[in-house]
């Protein structure tokens, strides 16, 4: 047997946060089933009860494994790199495809343990009746298990680009939700059109196994128009993912050898060294040179938090403009292109989406920036050296927040053309912008808090990043999977409850999305969001002081 | 404080984990301008006592001060005083060189004009100027150490603390770090410096301290501590013939008494007998003149030079011979 499969599997199943993810899955699906466990003697014959345990359970599975599988293969080859066990391996007689083949083996084996936790409840699901054990269960764990083949492979071919674990984590969550929730957008915006482009979005959108699951649990699919589709499409996503998953295999394994280590170091190329015609032509093409020696730090600026931006990889001036410009322009194409569409969506769908959007976007990135601000400093052995400045742990702890704050700022004013575009178009709708625009504000505080309060708990980086994403990810759509059964099994009050805890609910309900417009969400959602805030922010005020403080 | 009075001064300094005693009563003193090179084995103590020294840590019972403030109660102060470098060099991703001292600066609280010329003086002082504008995360080891060294600089402090600076460097970068340290005490700064490449501390430090498990065990003048080494004398003697050996050693044991026997070992494959003694050179020429009338064919006698490896070796080999009778 390959020696790299079982020391990949055993290797991942000794890790306390393996462990941890196998237990929470099994006992979420057990609470899930045994909430709806027929308890009287009346039989129901409809498989209604059983319907709507399967429909959270899939949804369930679903999130689970796009929170769960990605961390484990995104670290592994970096992880090896690091440590120079790669390079070990690599000098061996072993093959780079047997390398591959065995880490990839392992951390399938793991995802299927993962998958397997879900068996008893889906076992106990299907013995209440009214599900087809092919048609239904069996088309859901034929998804998931290819979903978890493209999770495992995309992790592993970031190991080869990421540099270090934490880029590695945050790459891999983004390619991957990225995958499973924004490929379906194009198709639902050209839907119904005639022409290559809706074709090309017709199969982009089966990389994702969001409209096979939506279809299979009885949803239909996000942003249907009434236009019925006569499959699931189960095997086309089986095909379409499995022709994705095969060629990021092939690009993996062609990434995978000695070329990994033939890097360059940078020689540190600055501008005002370069010949007077360079200097003039960058002067014209860039906003911000890059190259360009910045003067020091100003008395005014809180050092850490220039320091933050400067260390950040995309942190620097003309990052942050190109986000912003990218930002800007995808809102306006969003709304330009569903308000010129054939389809009449709306304003306040439009808006929902743009919402939804938003709060993906800071979701996605918060956890990115604000995870590692205190891991990444005591990791890389600059968190003494900050210690032993004379600067206080408050205004380090200021500096490192306000530095995410900026970023995310910026990226929700860059959005605001988008709903400036809505407001012409039905100009009532300013309270509801206004309105949904303080629950973005409020997201933004919310999730900050919270990745900050969860990052600032752990010493290693790639673990407070994959904790914040997990976290940040509970909190956004469990309450999401709960309002799926708002009808069954949970109910109104339960929903309304659970939304409470978050604020893009909120937002949604504001904007009045279909689905959310009969929940008052305001403003026991604000005081929920901002006493966690603050209690958030308070246990990273605590633990930032009490690193600061001599052993 | 009066230019006489002791830079550092530690007194009983005890730091105890749990049942663990990490350092054991450490009372030490030096004075402006000298360099301490502290000695010890992994695990010895030696991080535990410059973490109490620069702030980082509290100890469980004793007191350190440095320039007159006190490590614990004036912890700002000490932050002030004292230039540390730890072992890791605490590197930034996508930061400059420059960018990266002016951080340091920034937090430091030193005035933009005032850094930026700073800056190029410590740059100067480590030989760094060219590398100003490399990212930091690309400089090679020795590059880093030197950018370390800047940085510690780089508030004028009275101590230098320097954990491992020559560690994984190579003999050129190896000689620039010992003559950079050179000319930081030469200018006034006191040093203590840590090392496990013995040669090149005794070649920089004027005071050595060797600690082990915990507890000083030689501390004063390196001059001092080589006479007291040198008082039992490490000697050789290489045969012509390895098959000699048994015949030469059986001599020897007759020859030497008591407390030198146990110290004689012999090296087969280099013919070679080697015994520790405390006789001067005439006796020294006795034991040889003995040799040579028991027919022993000599190739070399001669005396193994001492040095602060030797002290070292000495220290730590009594040490676990004390510990071996404490366990028996």
């Amino acid at each position: 047997m390959n020696p790299i499969v079982s020391r990949e599997f055993f290797g991942t199943l000794r890790m306390p946060r393996a462990l941890a993810a196998l237990i929470v899955l099994a006992c979420a699906f057990s609470l899930l089933v045994l909430a709806r466990w027929p308890s009287d003697a009346i039989v129901d014959l409809s498989g209604g009860q059983s319907r709507q345990v399967f429909r959270v359970f899939a949804y369930g599975m679903m999130v689970g494994i796009l929170l769960l599988v990605p961390a484990f293969p995104a670290t592994t080859l970096v992880r090896e790199r690091i440590k120079g066990t790669l390079e070990l391996l690599l000098n061996s007689p072993l093959h780079p495809f047997s390398i591959y083949a065995g880490k990839f083996a392992g951390l399938l084996l793991f995802a299927i343990l993962l998958l397997l936790t879900s068996v008893p409840a889906a076992a106990a699901c299907y013995a209440m009746g009214g599900l087809d054990l092919s048609r239904d269960l069996g088309a859901v764990y034929l998804t998931l298990a290819v979903l978890m083949l493209e999770c495992v492979a995309l992790g592993l071919l970031v190991g080869t680009v990421a540099q270090s674990p934490d880029a590695a984590v945050r790459l891999t969550y983004g390619l991957v939700f990225l995958i499973a929730c924004l490929t379906p957008g194009p198709y639902y915006l050209l839907q119904g059109q005639p022409g290559l482009l809706t074709a090309l979005a017709y199969w982009l959108r089966r990389l994702s196994p969001l409209p096979v699951i939506m279809h299979l649990v009885g949803d239909g699919g996000v942003g249907g128009q009434g236009l019925m589709e006569s499959g699931s499409g189960a095997g086309e996503y089986v095909l379409v993912s499995l022709a994705f998953t095969g060629s990021v295999l092939g690009l993996t394994l062609f990434r995978l050898n000695h070329r990994l280590f033939d890097r360059s170091r940078s020689q540190g190329k600055i501008t005002e060294e370069q010949p007077l015609a360079i200097r003039a032509a960058r002067r014209v093409m860039f906003l911000v040179d890059p190259q360009r020696r910045k003067p020091g730090i100003p008395f005014y600026l809180n050092p850490v938090m220039v320091k933050e931006f400067r260390t950040r990889r995309f942190g620097r001036l003309h990052w942050l403009l190109r986000l912003v410009a990218a930002c800007a322009a995808l809102s306006l194409l969003l709304t330009l292109a569903a308000t010129t569409g054939t389809m009449d969506w709306g304003v306040e769908t439009i808006g929902g989406m743009m919402v939804m959007l938003q709060v993906f976007l800071i979701a996605t990135i918060t956890p990115s920036l604000a995870a590692g601000l205190v891991s990444s400093e005591r990791e890389s052995g600059g968190w003494d050296l900050l210690r032993m400045t004379t600067i206080s742990g408050f205004r380090i702890a200021t500096g490192k927040l306000v530095s995410v704050l900026w970023t995310l700022l910026l990226v929700l004013l860059a959005t605001a053309p988008g709903y400036a575009v809505m407001m012409v178009i039905k100009p009532a709708m300013w309270l509801q912008v206004q309105l949904a625009l303080a629950c973005l504000l409020m997201t933004v505080v919310y999730t900050l808090s919270i990745s900050a309060a969860v990052g600032s708990c752990f010493a290693k980086t790639a673990a407070s990043t994959v904790t914040v994403y997990v976290v940040l990810m509970a909190l956004f759509l469990g309450p999401l999977l709960v309002w799926l059964g708002r009808e069954a099994p949970f109910g109104p009050t339960v929903v309304q409850n659970a939304l409470l805890i978050n604020p893009l609910g909120a937002a949604l309900s504001v904007m009045k999305m279909p689905g959310f417009e009969r929940f008052e969400l305001i403003p026991g959602c604000w005081w929920a969001s901002g006493g966690a805030s603050l209690a958030a922010l308070s246990v990273y005020f605590f633990r930032i002081w009490r690193l600061t403080w001599p052993l | 404080m009066s230019n006489g009075d002791p830079v550092v001064e530690t007194n009983d300094l005890t730091k105890v984990f749990g049942e663990f005693t990490a350092l054991d009563r450490l009372t030490i003193s030096l004075n402006r301008g000298q360099i301490l090179g502290f000695i010890g084995p992994n695990g010895a103590g030696k991080t535990t006592a410059i973490k109490i020294l620069v702030g980082l840590m509290r100890p469980t019972s004793g007191s350190a001060r440095i320039a007159g403030a006190d490590c614990v109660r004036d912890a700002r102060r000490i932050k002030r005083l004292v230039g540390y470098m730890p072992d890791r060099f605490g590197s930034y991703d996508n930061m400059r060189v420059r960018e990266y001292l002016d951080f340091f600066g920034a937090v430091f609280g030193i005035a933009r004009r005032e850094r930026a010329k700073r800056i190029n003086e410590v740059l100067e002082t480590t030989g760094s100027t060219y590398m100003q504008d490399r990212f930091v995360e690309s400089l090679s080891h020795g590059m880093q150490q030197r950018i370390g060294v800047a940085r510690t600089l780089l508030h004028q402090p009275e101590v230098l603390i320097l954990d491992e600076p020559a560690n994984g460097l190579d003999p050129d970068a190896r000689i620039e770090m010992r003559e950079l340290l050179v000319r930081l005490a030469a200018s006034g700064k006191t040093l203590i410096v840590t090392s496990h490449i013995l040669p090149e501390l005794s070649r920089i430090c004027n005071i050595v301290a060797i600690i082990t498990r915990g507890k000083l065990r030689v501390f004063g003048p390196l001059e001092q501590i080589m006479r007291t080494i040198r008082q039992r004398r490490i000697c050789e003697v290489q045969l012509v013939d390895s098959s000699e050996l048994e015949q030469a050693r059986t001599t020897l044991v007759e020859a030497l008494d008591e407390t030198e026997r146990p110290t004689i070992t012999v090296i087969e494959s280099e013919s070679l007998l080697r015994f520790q003694s405390s006789r001067d050179d005439r006796d020294l020429a006795a034991l040889l003149a003995h040799l040579v009338d028991r027919r022993v064919a000599i190739a070399q006698f001669r005396e193994v030079p001492t040095d602060l490896e030797d002290a070292f070796l000495s220290v730590t080999r009594e040490e676990k011979q004390e510990a071996e009778v404490v366990a028996k």
